[in-house]
């Protein structure tokens, strides 16, 4: 596998994709680093799958360069095709085949030409290898998927793209699918992910950028971003009722209980030598830190209230 | 170990023999039947009652259509069922996302076709064999082997990139219903399968002469009895010019045409 060591596994330059009269994707730019895992986030219809059918050449972008390891998509396709496997967000059929003769010939189709160990590493890796006589329609959704998994993998690809992995499955099985992603993380494959579920993109995410109607709104470390773009919601509940507590961050309250929303690095301590309290007042506090939801909700929402 | 000159062609070549195999009751079993019943019905059965021109029996004029009736449709069949079917499930993506050339595509679908196609054309062959020896107590010799082999194998050829170029350009299982129905099969039987186009009267011989099917078939013919319709020479040219277009036409539907599923 051709892939210059000082190559970025992804870099998606200033990329548009029209259908027609609808601009899907405006310009879209971001890197994902080595060993990464980037969080694409956005609501639908916002251009995240659209991106990665343009990186994975089912769409030719209609300007802007696309590189998998320095490999130019619409140049050097089949190096870039070579370092890049996709999981898409739905499941494939495969008729009349099972799921051994699945990845062999998936295998087959990037020059591996015995993969039989791969495919039985993969298999036994996802809890396949039981199941391996098995066609697609006999399998639970949970094991779809991760046929899925293994057949974006069988290649060895230093780049996965996951698109939206865990949409309609169970806990469990997102929480293993997750666990794995992880472990891939670990052993250096670097990933792009796209998913609904902010809470599992926050856990897991080094960095994340928000995309909504084809324009990235932010981009950065995950943390990052909720400590710019959040606030923490602070609700102090007092032993006697005090009219008129006034500080720039209330939002809402009146007699014993009063919520404020401050800025994620504002110590708790700090708000409370503002407000200069009496030492019996306080009876109770609560504090919700700030989420990627806040930031998601913030960033999609913005732009429609403005209209 | 890597290797993408040949390893993904014959990943995918298998895979399309596989798939026939699979339901080998509805790609091979059931051509068997039919190719039976046709030479059963017109060739034992009202065989003895046609006379033709030239002195052949009606029995050997039929097979050698028959044949190459059963290498078209079969090849065309193989590629365009193969991409409808994986349009419908979805792993026609697979050989997008995948570093497979088109050219692999094409080569390794139209070859899976051209073995099915064979294999159905050499079993009514060997059906039509029997019928023969049953009836008259001797083989049928083939006459020119070398252009038999030529005829089936670019005609069936040609017949595959036609399936690849129809299953591209189809959006629904109705279309692909449409050309079978309204442009295959008229042309097939219209193109010299169950009679001499010599038959028929001068205008609809010279419409005939238009379906460059009546070359293909009477190629094969040439091939088997050393007789045929047309000009040899002329059914090679237009059956190699069938091919190349085709080709062309399917290369061109494959790189232009949509491999998302429905």
């Amino acid at each position: 596998m051709n892939t210059p060591h000082s190559a970025l596994p992804l870099s998606v330059d200033h990329v548009f994709k029209d259908y027609g009269t609808v601009q899907a994707l405006r310009g879209v730019s971001f890197d994902v680093q080595r060993g990464e895992v980037f969080g694409l986030l956005g609501p639908n219809g916002a251009g995240k799958t659209s991106l990665i059918s343009c990186l994975v050449s089912l769409e030719n972008a209609t300007a802007g360069n696309l590189k998998v390891f320095g490999h130019d998509v619409a140049l050097n396709p089949r190096q870039a095709k070579m370092n890049t496997g996709w999981v898409p967000q739905e499941i494939i059929n495969h008729g009349f085949f099972n799921i051994l003769e699945i990845l062999t010939f998936h295998a087959g189709y990037y020059g591996e030409k015995n993969p039989k160990d791969r495919v039985k590493f993969l298999l036994d890796r996802l809890d396949l290898w039981e199941h391996r006589g098995k066609k697609v329609k006999q399998l639970s959704g949970g094991m779809k998927r991760r046929l899925m998994i293994a057949k974006a993998l069988v290649h060895k690809p230093g780049l996965l793209l996951l698109d939206e992995p865990t949409a309609g499955v169970d806990v469990e099985l997102r929480t293993r699918l997750w666990t794995f992603v992880e472990e891939l993380k670990a052993e250096g494959i670097s990933i792009l992910l796209t998913t609904h579920y902010l809470e599992e993109a926050e856990r897991l995410c080094d960095r994340v950028a928000i995309i909504h109607k084809g324009k990235l709104r932010a981009i950065g470390k995950t943390h990052g971003l909720i400590e710019e773009w959040s606030r923490k919601r602070t609700v102090l509940r007092l032993t006697y009722p005090i009219k008129d507590l006034t500080h720039p961050d209330l939002v809402s309250g009146a007699g014993d209980e009063w919520t404020f929303l401050t800025k994620m690095s504002k110590p708790l301590g700090e708000l409370l030598t503002d407000l200069k309290l009496p030492n019996d007042a306080l009876k109770d506090v609560q504090v919700q830190e700030g989420s990627l939801e806040d930031v998601f909700v913030k960033l999609t929402q913005e732009e429609e209230a403005k209209k | 170990m890597r290797e993408l000159t040949w390893t993904p062609f014959l990943a995918l070549f298998r895979r399309e023999i596989s798939r026939f195999l699979k339901v080998i009751v509805q790609t091979v079993i059931t051509p068997f039947v039919n190719a039976t019943l046709y030479l059963m019905i017109f060739g034992v059965s009202l065989g003895e009652q046609i006379k033709l021109e030239n002195g052949l029996t009606y029995m050997a004029f039929l097979i050698p259509g028959l044949v190459m009736m059963a290498c078209l449709n079969n090849s065309f069949q193989n590629t365009s069922s193969s991409i409808i079917s994986s349009k419908f499930s979805g792993d026609l993506e697979d050989l997008k996302v995948a570093p497979i050339s088109a050219a692999q595509i094409i080569w390794a679908l139209n070859l899976a076709a051209l073995v099915r196609g064979l294999m159905v054309g050499s079993i009514n062959f060997l059906i039509g064999e029997l019928c023969y020896r049953y009836m008259y107590g001797e083989w049928l010799a083939i006459s020119h082997p070398l252009a038999l082999i030529f005829f089936l194998f670019v005609g069936s050829l040609a017949f595959a990139n036609l399936g690849i170029m129809v299953a591209f350009w189809a959006n629904t299982f109705d279309q692909l219903s449409a050309v079978t129905g309204f442009v295959l099969q008229p042309l097939l039987y219209l193109g010299g399968v169950f009679f001499s186009v010599h038959s028929l009267p001068a205008f609809w011989q010279t419409i005939s002469l238009w379906n460059p099917l009546l070359y293909i078939i009477n190629g094969v013919r040439f091939g088997i009895l050393g007789q045929s319709d047309v000009n040899p020479s002329i059914a090679l040219g237009v059956t190699l010019a069938s091919f190349v277009l085709l080709q062309i036409l399917a290369v061109r539907s494959l790189k232009r045409g949509s491999f998302q599923r429905w």
